[in-house]
């Protein structure tokens, strides 16, 4: 911002001055004794000491003033492309929901095919007329619960769908807002969960190019 | 050491499927009498109760995990020698030298075989 001529300051102050004058004139009348007039004088100080006031912005403070505002429209517009309602209420519960229908499914192809194999394996083998058709009707069930495939197969194609879009919008929000990750401190719900995962060494499935292979471990126990 | 095959075993996992099929291959080996827990507190309770001849644990449960539990059983005299044999998808090098120092007698990575089974418990009874 530069600096204002003293000329001007000395404007203001008078102006100021003036208004505080007015102010403690009228302070002092009872609210009987206002008139119109008193209060309409008041409002024409002030237009003019703040007109004074306005006169003393430069064209630079202006042209911040100007920058910010266009920044915020900006960022008003990139939070509206970000679609949070819509990731928030549609697209994250409907993949919560997709994940959910994935675990009932796998489940139960999974107890389907266990079943079938443990008729199969307490199969009598004594009659092999019996046996064969039970091997048979079994089998066909197994390959049956098999289609829970190509379910799961599109209900994960969604997911990922999901995650894409949530990704791709994130992104553009944050190059456009040129975003910085700060540090972030955990909850104590998370902090407790953190401290168990690193105490009790909880990783979870790693890739298969991170996770020991079992012939390395057997090196570790011979 | 021969195995016995009419000795007790505890198989602990929270996925039921899982206890089903280690449940299935241990019969296939020919050991019928085996019991399961859902985490390492119900499996810590029942290994009080019963001499078991092996206790086959999963890594990863709540509220107490396989690892906990291998530390507890190793920490209590009256079923501290019982061999204890992990299995599980915490593949991480770590994972495995933090059981082995607990006192694991052996460690399998899911997912797993049959063959795999067998050998890991034949290496444990020495065979």
């Amino acid at each position: 911002m530069s600096a204002k001529p003293d000329s001007k300051a000395n404007v203001d102050n008078e102006a100021v001055a003036v208004m505080g004058d007015l102010i403690s004139k009228y302070a002092d009348r009872s609210r009987e004794d206002l008139s119109l007039m008193d209060v309409m004088s008041l409002a024409e100080n002030m237009a003019d000491t703040m007109h004074e006031f306005f006169d003393t912005l430069d064209a630079t403070l202006y042209k911040e003033f100007r920058e910010i505002s266009t920044s915020i429209a900006e960022m008003r517009t990139e939070v509206g492309a970000l679609r949070p309602n819509d990731i928030k209420n549609g697209r994250i519960p409907d993949a919560g929901q997709e994940l959910e229908a994935i675990v009932e499914t796998t489940e139960s192809a999974t107890e389907t095919i266990m079943s079938s194999v443990e008729a199969i394996m307490s199969a009598d083998t004594n009659d092999a007329d019996a046996y064969q058709a039970e091997i048979s009707d079994q089998a066909i069930k197994i390959m049956e619960a098999c289609s829970f495939q190509d379910l799961t197969g599109q209900r994960i194609s969604k997911v990922v769908e999901t995650l894409q879009f949530i990704e791709s919008r994130i992104s553009r929000f944050s190059n456009a807002i040129g975003a910085v990750d700060g540090d972030v401190e955990l909850t104590e719900e998370e902090q407790r969960e953190e401290k168990r995962r690193q105490d009790l060494i909880l990783h979870g499935p790693q890739d298969e190019k991170d996770a020991i292979q079992q012939g390395a471990i057997d090196n570790l126990f011979d | 050491m021969a195995i016995d095959q009419t000795m007790p075993i505890l198989v602990v996992d929270d996925y039921k499927t899982m206890i089903r099929i280690i449940r299935n291959l241990l019969k296939q080996l020919g050991f019928n009498e085996v019991d399961d827990a859902a985490d390492g507190t119900e499996a810590l309770e029942k290994a009080r109760n019963r001499k078991y001849g092996l206790i086959i644990s999963d890594w990863n449960m709540e509220p107490m995990t396989g690892y906990e539990l291998l530390k507890e059983v190793r920490g209590d005299e009256d079923i501290s020698r019982t061999p204890f044999i992990m299995v599980t998808a915490e593949s991480k090098t770590e994972n495995v030298i933090a059981a082995k120092k607990a006192g694991v007698n052996n460690y399998i990575v899911k997912p797993f075989n049959a063959a795999t089974l067998k050998s890991k418990i034949d290496s444990v009874f020495g065979e």
